[in-house]
């Protein structure tokens, strides 16, 4: 093989790595990436019972019940609409009625929403960034000036 | 003292601005006394920056609430590693110790960078210079650590309770390490494609340079990975969250780049790409600094969130990717190619491997990078998890590891496939029977399970052999393959331990994502649960005050064969000052394996939720991270990596002192 | 002075730093192709190393060594002719005074902008050191505290620092501090209605049944202490008992002394549940026995000299920080009782001008004061 020959071989392998990669990276994408609504958003969305999605916005004064052992319900709000979640696990350490929270899962047929994680990350103000986006483009939440 | 640190960070920023320019001028009009400054002044601003640093660190020891990120970050009664382990526990402080690191390497570079030609050294200190200058501008323009406050404050509001840890005094610095350890990789390469050729020595210089920063960043990624595993009380060892990826995409390209750059410097081969991985991988490592700095992603590590700071970053780093690349683009065709090579060789095994890891890396980034794009175009907004890298990166990685045994065993320029197999046979059949083992008499072992832990033998074994072969085992007698063993070069082993780390790494993911398990239940005092075989009995909620917290102790006693076996403690605790819960996970570890367990909410009938997990061979996760670590260390000892400065120069001066 | 000292050093050893390789005599640095050369003979030294330890095979080690011949030949074919050194240049020599100024002047005048060269550092036990009477409020606040950390156990000093906690509005500390002197030094009907006030501030407010708890202990031991008599009405006006709490009040202004400075309070919660400000029952003839406690612990002198402290403390925090609306109610209130009429009309013209004339803040500022008796001038 000459030098060229070599280059063009190391190139082509590159590129169909490359190909492979990107293959990959879409299907991935499509099946595999979740997406992030609040629950005003999801009349519109319609989003099918057992997809993965997350589901953000304030945890609902007064609807945090503790059931048998481990498990959990609240409902998620965005002062819009409200979502029913149930929860088996420990909630995190900055889970509190009226704050933001993250929760992934599915929905389950009875149209209660399944979350296999929550989460309460937050800045200063407890508050996860989407879920105070989400609630800005609403109107619901101002950021207070100090 | 703390204006004095004030002073002498501007003054260093003005040092950097000399660095960049009078060396760079030097170099390009061939004009020695210009070319000479770049190693004074490096030096004199490294000294200015750690005592910049030094005086940080006193406010913060002190509680010198005149400053306003000590009273932003700290509290008077934290306990005194914290006060100093504070100093980086925040934004401000954070990018000091980073332009602190990064002028600690341009000086190792200015002090021991005699051996290396002139022109090289300006260019190299100047491109330092270059990095320092916009950090040093960064930090004084919208983050300075020395904002004071008048009147100041009488008490701090406390470092945030996640980050008072020792974690905190061990991971940043070295993941800093590694990150701008690479900026050294990067000057060098941006310094060869000014002058437009890459000498010899150039490849010497940046093999021992990604050693160090690569050991370093395996080091860091390793502590932060255990901090979040005891810290967070999720159990999980790995998030793919996106800060957790910027630091991870740094280390895929700087793996390839350890690897490209033994081609280079054995064989003169591939200097090209060698040159682009080493800007890519500094890149990376500027992205990853952006991501977590600039406040686009929410995590523990965005401090704050300040506009002006994320687009300060982005046009630092748009400046030098951008920059760099752009030179790469211009003067790339005019640098001379190396050697040549058949496909079916060493140098072809770390060509694949270099593929395999820039592919792999690329993943990683569509998937950090993806959904940020999304929301910026369409405002859509999707978390890309591990389901994702599971489907991409791993397909990647798995035939990546199934080959990494072959790469040593094959010659230079010419190898031979079939040779190494036979070589392989026994570390071949050990994989086998340990899948087979793992397969057959193991309750609950998936197929995956069963390959996951004969790839993660043959990663070890292949090691193993590896050293054997190099040492003669069955070929020669025993007493000359002993003299043969400690005759190896040093960085054989650094291969052999590296790749044996990867496969102790891999034994302890498989170990704990397979077989371990979980149990989330509600306990009152006095019950007991069995969790693989472990018993623990419930001891009952106790408070405890702490110097800075008030805290609920969960106490666990561990029953083993009937007999009590020590006490477990997990807790929630408060840290009044910011109005915050954490939670203490409470971790036993039983030989390489960890009992783990995490205290929930009381409920209303006294009884308390208790998360548990039982983690075989979780330890070898960051064991294998250890192992690896010293196995750069251990490369880095070879004698190889120390370059002679060339003779010639040294006999004229010699010959000139002694008079005849 | 020292600091100006030790910034000239740092400035000369930097402005050296930049000049000694300039001015220093030219060293003869060898061209590039010896540096390559020293590391081709490094590789061959190596290759021979490897060769007798048995790593490469002979026949490998042959054509490598080829190889690297190969490139030292090349090396002297494409050596580059190194320019001989100019010498010093006239370009050469602005960069370089150039970059020798600019080191002290880029610094001087960066940090005069950035920099505050007044201001010394103030670490924590250095200032918690001096003498008191430097020190403001919160610096003896911090004082004290660090004193209690230190000897827990000192009652008297719980029982000192409580009523300032309250005054600063730290209510969770007044609530330890209140239980802790309770625990250490045992019960009074001061140190109980402390604790209830407390207690409720912290709830914003709210007399809950911890408060009511303490207000009660505090009234068995001394029926007649205003402040749990006033709270405890408080209490039954939340509860919706109005009727009852209005009595209650009305009861208590009959008892009060008429110089007590609880009556303004009990006639303003009589206001505001709409009630004429009408005593009951008998009214006292001495002073009330909260006024004979408060008197035996402090001098007139003290207690007055402790509220101005507290005033002048929060008269400062609006002027650092002027967006604090309770901040602002609360000096006008506190100037009023201190009878500082100009300073109370003072202070609202501040607050006024703080929030603009136009918003609500200043109306009610305005309306609050006016119910006082304060006006602004006009």
């Amino acid at each position: 093989m000459t030098r060229k020959q070599k280059r063009m071989s190391v190139i082509l392998a590159g590129l169909a790595f490359l190909a492979a990669a990107t293959g990959l990276t879409f299907y991935a994408l499509g099946q595999k990436a979740s997406y992030f609504y609040m629950p005003a958003d999801l009349a519109a969305a319609s989003v099918p019972p057992g997809q993965r999605i997350r589901l953000g916005g304030l945890v609902e004064k007064g609807t945090i019940v503790r059931g048998q052992g481990a498990t959990v319900a609240f409902s998620v709000t965005d002062e819009q609409k409200s979502v029913k979640v149930t929860y088996t696990g420990i909630l995190p350490d900055l889970f509190r009625e009226e704050q933001g929270v993250i929760t992934e899962g599915a929905f389950g047929p009875d149209g209660v929403f399944v979350a296999d994680s929550v989460l309460a990350k937050h800045d200063e103000r407890y508050m996860p960034k989407e879920v105070a986006d989400g609630l800005k483009a609403k109107g619901v939440w101002q950021e207070s000036t100090n | 003292m703390v204006e004095t640190g004030h002073f002498a960070l501007v003054l260093a920023f003005a040092l950097s601005l000399v660095q960049m320019l009078v060396p760079l001028v030097g170099a390009r009009t061939g004009n020695q006394r210009l070319m000479a400054v770049g190693g004074p002044v490096t030096v004199t601003g490294f000294a200015l920056t750690a005592l910049s640093f030094a005086a940080l660190a006193s406010a913060y020891a002190g509680s010198d609430f005149s400053v306003a990120s000590v009273w932003e970050n700290s509290h008077s009664l934290q306990p005194m590693i914290y006060k100093i382990t504070g100093t980086w526990g925040n934004h401000e402080g954070s990018m000091l110790l980073w332009v602190l690191i990064l002028t600690f390497f341009g000086a190792l570079v200015a002090v021991f960078g005699n051996n290396l030609p002139a022109t090289l050294k300006a260019n190299v200190l100047a491109v330092q210079g270059m990095i320092g200058a916009a950090f040093f501008l960064f930090i004084l323009a919208t983050s300075n650590p020395f904002t004071r406050l008048n009147p100041a404050p009488i008490e701090g509001r406390d470092l945030n309770p996640v980050l008072q840890d020792l974690g905190l005094a061990i991971h940043p610095p070295m993941l800093y390490l590694g990150y701008v350890g690479f900026s050294i990789c990067f000057s060098f390469s941006v310094a060869a494609l000014i002058e437009g050729r890459i000498d010899a020595s150039w490849a010497r210089w940046v093999r021992p340079w990604t050693l160090v920063a690569w050991m370093f960043l395996t080091g860091g990624i390793a502590m932060g990975s255990y901090w979040a595993y005891y810290e967070l009380g999720w159990g999980g060892f790995w998030f793919w969250d996106p800060v957790e990826n910027a630091s991870f995409m740094p280390w895929l390209a700087g793996t390839a780049l350890l690897h490209s750059a033994i081609v280079m410097e054995k064989r003169s081969a591939l200097k090209i790409w060698t040159l682009l991985l080493a800007i890519l991988t500094f890149s990376l490592s500027l992205l990853g600094t952006f991501l977590v700095r600039s406040g686009v992603l929410t995590s523990v590590h965005a401090f704050a969130t300040d506009p002006a700071r994320g687009v300060f970053i982005l046009c630092i780093l748009t400046l030098f990717i951008g920059g760099s690349l752009a030179l790469f683009a211009l003067r790339a065709s005019r640098l001379t190619v190396g050697g040549l090579f058949h496909p079916i060789s060493r140098e072809g095994a770390l060509v694949l491997n270099n593929l395999f890891l820039t592919t792999a890396t690329a993943t990683v980034l569509v998937g950090t990078l993806y959904p940020l794009a999304l929301e910026a175009l369409t405002g859509g907004k999707i978390s890309v998890g591990a389901p994702f890298f599971d489907l991409t990166f791993g397909p990647l990685m798995l035939p990546l590891l199934a080959i990494v045994p072959f790469g040593p065993l094959l010659a230079w320029k010419r190898g031979d496939v079939i040779a190494a197999s036979q070589r392989l046979m026994a570390a071949f059949a050990l994989a086998i029977a340990a899948m087979l083992v793992t397969g057959l008499f193991i309750d609950g072992a998936s197929v995956f399970a069963a390959l996951g832990v004969g790839l993660a033998v043959w990663l070890v074994a292949g090691a193993l052999t590896d050293l054997a072969v190099k040492s003669g085992v069955g070929s020669v007698a025993p007493a000359v393959m002993l003299r043969r063993f400690a005759g190896l070069p040093r960085s054989v082993f650094g291969t052999a331990l590296a790749h044996l780390g990867l496969g102790l790494t891999m034994l302890g993911i498989v170990g704990t994502l397979c077989f371990g398990t979980e149990k989330i239940l509600s306990m009152r005092p006095g019950e007991t649960v069995e969790l693989s075989g472990h018993t623990l009995r419930f001891e009952g909620l106790s408070p405890r005050k702490g110097p800075n917290f008030t805290e609920d102790r969960g106490r666990f006693l561990l029953i083993s064969d009937g007999n009590e076996d020590g006490e477990i403690t997990s807790a929630k605790r408060f840290y009044p000052v910011r109005q915050t819960v954490t939670t203490e996970s409470g971790i036993r570890t039983l030989g390489l394996s960890q009992l783990y367990l995490s205290l929930g909410d009381e409920n209303n009938d006294g009884s308390v939720v208790v998360r548990l997990w039982w983690k075989p061979l979780v330890t070898l996760i960051w064991g294998g991270g250890l192992v690896m670590m010293a196995g750069a260390a251990m490369s880095l000892l070879d004698r190889r990596l120390r370059v002679g400065a060339p003779a010639r120069r040294r006999k004229p001066a010699a010959a000139l002192a002694s008079p005849t | 002075m020292l600091f100006w000292v030790i910034a000239a050093i740092l400035t000369l050893g930097a402005s050296l730093a930049v000049l000694l390789p300039l001015a220093g005599g030219m060293k003869g640095a060898s061209p590039a192709g010896d540096h390559d050369l020293e590391v081709y003979r490094d590789q061959l030294s190596e290759l021979d190393r490897d060769m007798a330890r048995g790593l490469i095979q002979p026949g490998e080690a042959e054509e490598a060594r080829a190889e690297i011949g190969r490139r030292i030949l090349r090396l002297g074919t494409a050596e580059r002719t190194v320019a001989a050194n100019p010498g010093p240049s006239r370009s050469a020599r602005l960069v370089a005074s150039v970059a020798v100024l600019a080191v002290p002047l880029l610094s001087w005048g960066l940090y005069g902008v950035l920099g505050s060269p007044d201001l010394p550092s103030q670490p924590l036990a250095e200032r918690l050191a001096k003498n008191p009477a430097d020190s403001s409020v919160d610096e003896l606040v911090a004082r004290a505290e660090a004193h209690l950390a230190a000897n827990p156990s000192d009652g008297k000093g719980w029982d000192i620092l409580a009523p300032i906690y309250l005054r600063l509005q730290r209510f969770p500390d007044a609530v330890t501090a209140y239980r802790n002197a309770i625990r250490l030094d045992g019960d009074s009907a001061v140190r109980e209605s402390g604790l209830g006030e407390a207690i409720a501030s912290a709830a914003g407010g709210i007399v809950s049944a911890d408060a009511q708890n303490a207000f009660e202990a505090a009234l068995k031991l001394d029926p007649a202490n205003a402040k749990a008599n006033f709270y405890l009405a408080v209490g039954l006006a939340q509860e919706g008992k109005k009727a009852d709490a209005v009595a209650a009040w009305q009861k208590m202004l009959g008892q009060l002394a008429p110089d007590s400075l609880w009556r303004s309070a009990v006639q303003q919660a009589l206001s505001e549940a709409g009630e004429p400000a009408v005593a009951s029952g008998t009214p006292a003839n001495g002073p009330d026995a909260q006024q004979v406690e408060a008197a035996r612990q402090m001098s007139p002198q003290d207690r007055q000299a402790m509220i101005e402290t507290m005033v002048a403390g929060l008269d400062d925090r609006l002027k650092q920080n002027p967006h604090d609306e309770e901040g602002w109610m609360r000096l006008i209130r506190s100037y009023v009782v201190l009878g500082r009429a100009d300073q109370a009309r003072e202070a609202l013209g501040r607050a006024v001008a703080a929030f603009g004339a136009d918003s609500e803040q200043a109306k009610k500022f305005t309306a609050f004061a006016a119910s006082l008796g304060v006006t602004a001038t006009e």
